[in-house]
């Protein structure tokens, strides 16, 4: 394992790479902070960028972006009060709350140590835990990957929002979806109406730069979203440091939140969000000056940084150790590997330990050079790109759009793809019905239905082995709480349409 | 709003029953153990159909329901902001398509211009300065970044297209 480590930091800190992870840096802190621009999407629009990166190369830039973009949310948090990420909320309440007392640097310094110190607190749990959740997942069989990809369908219930009737016709939809193109075991076509189009089936890249991009777009014509405005001030971050001092009377904070975070952001379908709101509520709760919070906390605003870049950890890990996306920024990460020629999952471990050892070396960089990053250039950077012009800036997005639909297989065919889904994710965000199910059908519904089919092929179509072994009921128990709790809890959102 | 979403409702239904349909034919008699390929597509379709019809249905009572309880009609200001909504939404979904649809017959450079252009106008941007530069800049450092750093082999378009693109890439 050693040996994997040296190699891996030999290879990330080629010039090449550290660029990369600069660049990546960079971006995901712009994506996370600018209107219009999520962190998923952010991703989405770095996959063109790496066709013709080396893989370690691609991966260096692409996990920079997504440590960046949870990052880059805050900036916007604390200057202008609005979230630039749905993790970023506590952030606005407690550190806009500070910047409005004249302290914005104080906030800002506070908000990058404790981010970048919960990235790598994750960071260090990921290279233990990923080698051990792999090996365990070696074991698993047709059965045990089904009742897996079961269990990652079941957080659908939680990405449903108001209405899980809609949540569950979004994944189904992307089930559905997931069979277009030829039949992985038979070879013969399904729903391609003897078209070339439809013959290798639906990119999962294509449907999710259209669903999740594209549609967005469309979304924000509707209102064009002019610069932010109203910033409190700030001058340049030596303003104000925090003292040691600070971080030394929090450190049960330091040590609760980004556990909350890395555990959190493991479980499919929870995040960032929750993993903020939880470490910030708990905090709240167990704070001795409860009635300061809302009015600038500082120690509010230290647990919900620590814990969201926290969860891009463990995330990562539940995502290279199991093959599972939790969300749909892990989504974007497998469409990655897909382009490179990799499957996700225990057995990368053993094949590719070269990308998975660069992987945890790359995050892990790349919450360093974050600190520097941020402080000294994302953050000016980013109150001078908020003054560009919405529209030209929509402009480029969409062209980011297409020529990352393009370069998959350099084919205008992919392009009308993308449009049509584009069209369907708007009409979807229109009515409510969440895109995020769809995208996470689409990538596991291939392999929920191979597993299932070898499944029953190895018991002659006898359907209880997907009940008979330990691991597989454990899981396929786990998936019908997932399903049902929130169904018991709240009756009401079955109305939601 | 309802009635886009009881029409909405309505076509995922006559969607996911013709999809249903093609999936039947895909159901074939097999060897014990296999299901064939058509069990999970139409599972899926099945689930999808049935989720569709209790989309449709809870928002036709629901829209009874607001019926039973009318609301304030909106204001001409309100009629006229949405119109301009959807005008603007409209454009811009049009400017994609037209970009997409003239890409391989003027080229990536000639296309892109134009849509930076078009789509600008379309979000309401009227500036001349931004109108007049912001197309040069933007395909210029497209073209930079994309057909030259990293070689995406963008369509040429044909006959003076071609000959024309073929001056900023190969």
């Amino acid at each position: 394992m050693i040996d994997h480590y040296l190699q891996a930091f030999a290879t990330v800190l080629l010039p090449q790479n550290i660029l990369a992870m600069c660049l990546g840096g960079l971006w995901g802190l712009l994506a996370g902070a600018l209107p219009g621009i999520s962190t998923s999407m952010g991703i989405v629009l770095l996959l063109s960028f790496t066709y013709s990166l080396s893989p370690m190369t691609a991966f260096c830039l692409l996990v920079a972006a997504y440590c960046g973009g949870i990052t880059g949310g805050s900036i916007t948090s604390i200057l202008f009060g609005i979230p630039g990420e749905p993790s970023s909320v506590p952030t606005v309440i407690e550190g806009h709350s500070l910047a409005k007392q004249g302290r914005a640097a104080y906030a800002l310094w506070t908000f990058l140590i404790c981010s970048i110190y919960g990235g790598i607190f994750s960071v260090i749990v990921m290279m233990v835990a990923t080698p051990l959740i792999a090996g365990f997942a070696l074991q698993f069989g047709p059965p045990e990957f089904f009742a897996l990809t079961v269990l990652g369908l079941s957080v659908v219930s939680s990405l449903s929002g108001k209405s899980m009737v809609k949540g569950f016709l979004s994944c189904f939809f992307g089930l559905f979806l997931a069979t277009i193109g030829t039949d992985g075991i038979t070879g013969g076509e399904r729903f391609t109406f003897d078209t070339t189009i439809l013959l290798g089936g639906i990119s999962f890249v294509v449907a999710m730069v259209g669903l999740l991009a594209v549609s967005e777009i469309f979304i924000e014509a509707e209102e064009p979203f002019k610069e932010y405005k109203g910033s409190v001030g700030y001058k340049s971050m030596r303003d104000e440091m925090p003292p040691f001092s600070l971080f030394k009377s929090q450190w049960a904070n330091l040590i609760r939140s980004p556990i909350i975070g890395t555990v959190v952001g493991a479980l499919p379908g929870a995040g960032a969000t929750i993993a903020a709101f939880l470490a910030y509520g708990t905090t709240a709760r167990l704070s001795k000056n409860p009635e300061k919070f809302g009015k600038g906390a500082i120690d509010g605003l230290m647990s919900s940084e620590c814990a969201n870049n926290a969860s891009t950890g463990g995330s990562m890990t539940i995502l290279l150790s199991l093959g599972l996306p939790g969300s749909n920024t892990t989504a974007m990460m497998i469409a990655a590997f897909m382009i490179h020629g990799m499957q996700p999952g225990p057995l990368l471990l053993t094949t590719r330990p070269d990308i998975i050892y660069g992987i945890f070396v790359a995050m892990l960089l790349s919450n360093l050079f974050l600190l520097v990053l941020t402080a000294f250039v994302g953050i000016r950077m980013f109150l001078e790109l908020n003054r560009l012009p919405y529209s030209i800036f929509s402009a480029v997005i969409m062209i980011l759009c297409v020529v990352g639909a393009f370069g998959l297989a350099n084919s205008t065919d992919d392009l009308y793809l993308m449009f049509v889904f584009g069209v369907v994710g708007y009409v979807m965000m229109k009515f409510d019905i969440p895109v995020a199910p769809a995208i996470l059908a689409l990538v596991l519904g291939d392999m929920a239905e191979l597993a299932l089919r070898r499944s029953l092929l190895l018991s002659m179509g006898d359907p209880t082995i997907l009940i008979s072994r330990p691991i597989s009921i454990i899981l396929l128990l786990g998936a019908v709480i997932s399903i049902v709790y929130p169904l018991i809890k709240k009756p009401k959102i079955l109305q939601g349409a | 709003m309802k009635k886009g979403e009881i029409a909405t409702g309505a076509f995922c239904v006559a969607f996911f029953s013709f999809m249903l349909i093609q999936g039947f034919d895909l159901l074939e008699t097999r060897r014990s153990g296999e299901v064939g390929s058509g069990f999970w597509p139409v599972m899926s379709l099945i689930a999808c159909l049935g989720f569709s019809i209790a989309w449709l249905v809870m928002t036709v009572v629901e829209s009874r329901k607001t019926r039973v309880e009318p609301t304030a009609a909106p204001t001409r200001e309100e009629a006229a902001g949405a119109w301009v909504r959807r005008r603007t939404v409209g454009l811009s979904i049009l400017c994609l398509f037209l970009y997409i649809v003239v890409m391989p017959w003027i080229g990536f450079v000639l296309s892109t211009f134009l849509f930076v252009f078009a789509f600008a106008v379309s979000l309401g941007e009227r500036r001349k300065l931004v109108l007049s530069v912001s197309p040069f800049l933007v395909t210029a450092m497209v073209v930079a970044v994309f057909a030259k750093f990293i070689t995406i082999p963008f369509p040429r378009g044909v006959g003076v297209f071609a000959a024309f693109s073929r001056l900023f890439y190969q």
